[in-house]
């Protein structure tokens, strides 16, 4: 099976600070990490290669320095990686990234399966996923929780949702979204890293992939991020259980169901 | 390990690269170095798995990249739960092709990113989670008598509590004890001896001038001047107070510490025997 992984780069969870005047998520000079929900995406497609053989391509849309995620997942099992990277594509949203996302996966040619994390940590949307299924006009299965069986062209998902979980047997080629719950991402191993340090990893501008200027960037972009705000900061909610052990336990057991947890 | 304290062969512990390095070849390069002067002073390296929970590399695959060459009895691989099956077993396997005897079995302390080892995974029925006592006994019985098991023991959390942990541990398999840092002396550590004088015991000097970095480690304030402490100093005098314990040296300075040290515990034994 031939799967593409869509990965994105993104700052680590507590370092992400906004700019007040663009509104938009400062990048620069802060940690970037492979965003965490790809990883289950990544692990998955790397097991379905282990079992069934095939091959696994990495792929990002970012600036140069986006190529160390393709490395990463590299590292971990992808056979190779492509970095979608050029000034036009800057200011994509989700559908103008869906876009370009598209146009080099028919550029790949016989892809099977695409496999993306549910939704990236910083911009929060899940819509990427579901929008290269439409701009690819493929079928799609979103919150995948497990792929039971993959065969004659066919693949089955759990798809996870409110009241529990549905099966879905979908046609190839498809796209799906995974839930952290599907795997546990491997770790890399010290041969996988030095390995994916040797690949070289292809840049592909937006003419490589035959995208329409009109269709990527801030021109192909129907939505614009008008302003960005921090989450409010958590409540310092701490409560200091002293007593005899017993009278503790039951104080604990007692706040965990006033808060719906038990 | 009475070996290794007849001898004098310190511990030397070495850490891995961690995964997210920005400059690995050259981290490589320095484990490299540490490693082969570890094994030319006929000291003992021990390689930590994770610690503090980072991700880092595992020791048996640096050894292989780097081809490096473990001196029989000369290496010692910490070993904790945080694992799955697949990578436990390739572990001692490696460990076990190249004649690594020592291994420290340890819960370990987990992250988001690390994996970790179900009761099945070790043949465990009676638990809900792994520890360091099943560990060893899976390890026991899947290679009987392949390698010396030892445990780590920590004097700062609740005594009774933590000697009781040592008996499950010694019960599973363990032939050795590793303590967490002390410095100068501890009275618990005291205990440990007194009541398992057949177990060899290594205690642990903190060879860093941080001693905050020490609190954070054993999870308990350590009332230690940081503006005074001097390791070295401190680590003659576990020599004095544990004559009969071997050292484990943590964070030990390769660059100006490391030929302050040697020769050091032979001096602590002269002065004894000269007074």
């Amino acid at each position: 099976m031939k799967m593409v992984v869509c990965v994105k780069q993104v700052p680590g969870t507590h370092d992400a600070k906004i700019d007040p005047e663009t509104k938009r998520i400062v990048r620069e000079g802060i940690k970037a990490i492979l965003n965490p929900f790809d990883t289950y995406a990544l692990e998955e497609a790397v097991k379905i290669k282990e079992r069934a053989g095939g091959e696994v391509i990495v792929m990002t849309m970012g600036p140069p320095r986006a190529e160390a995620v393709l490395r990463e997942a590299i590292s971990v099992g992808a056979d190779a990686g492509i970095l979608l990277s050029g000034r036009a594509f800057g200011g994509s949203d989700t559908w103008a990234t869906s876009y370009a996302l598209a146009k080099a996966i028919e550029k790949i040619g016989g892809v099977d399966l695409v496999l993306c994390g549910k939704q990236a940590i910083d911009g929060d949307t899940a819509q990427v996923g579901p929008g290269i299924a439409a701009q690819l006009g493929w079928a799609q299965a979103t919150y995948v929780m497990e792929i039971p069986r993959w065969d004659n062209g066919t693949i089955t998902t759990r798809r996870m949702h409110e009241d529990g979980w549905d099966l879905c047997e979908i046609k190839l080629p498809a796209v799906i979204t995974v839930v952290k719950d599907i795997n546990q991402p491997r770790v890399p191993t010290l041969k996988g890293r030095l390995a994916a340090q040797k690949l070289e990893i292809p840049v592909w501008s937006p003419q490589e992939i035959g995208a329409e200027e009109e269709l990527i960037g801030l021109n192909g972009s129907p939505t614009r991020v008008v302003t960005t705000n921090p989450p409010p900061p958590r409540a310092n909610d701490t409560l200091v259980l002293d007593g005899p052990p017993s009278q503790s336990a039951a104080t604990l057991v007692r706040e965990l169901r006033r808060r719906g947890l038990l | 390990m009475e070996h290794h304290i007849e001898n004098r062969i310190y511990h030397v512990e070495v850490l891995p690269p961690k995964q997210d390095s920005e400059k690995l070849e050259a981290d490589l390069e320095r484990f490299a170095s540490k490693f082969n002067r570890v094994m030319e002073s006929g000291y003992c390296c021990c390689i930590t798995d994770n610690a503090m929970g980072n991700l880092a590399f595992q020791g048996t695959e640096m050894i292989e990249e780097l081809e490096l060459e473990p001196k029989p009895g000369l290496v010692m691989i910490h070993l904790n739960t945080f694992h799955t099956k697949d990578d436990l077993d390739r572990i001692l396997e490696s460990c076990r092709e190249l004649e690594i005897r020592q291994l420290l079995v340890i819960s370990g302390d987990g992250s988001d990113r690390l994996p970790k080892l179900a009761p099945a995974d070790v043949g465990a029925t009676d638990v809900e989670s792994v520890t360091s006592v099943e560990l060893l006994r899976y390890i026991g019985r899947e290679y009987p008598g392949v390698f010396e098991l030892g445990v780590a023991f920590n004097p700062y959390e609740p005594e009774e509590h933590e000697f009781a942990k040592m008996e499950r541990k010694l019960d599973a398999g363990a032939s050795f004890i590793i303590t967490q840092p002390v410095i100068n002396s501890h009275p618990v550590v005291d205990k440990l001896l007194e009541k398992h004088p057949e177990v060899p015991v290594i205690v642990e000097a903190w060879m860093s001038k941080n001693i905050s970095l020490l609190s954070e480690a054993v999870g308990y304030e350590v009332a230690e001047d940081p503006e005074s402490f001097d390791p070295v100093q401190t680590l003659a005098n576990l020599h004095r107070n544990y004559p009969k314990c071997g050292v484990y040296l943590s964070l030990l300075g390769f660059k100006k510490q490391y030929d302050r040290i040697t020769g050091l515990w032979e001096q602590v034994q002269n002065e004894k025997v000269t007074s």
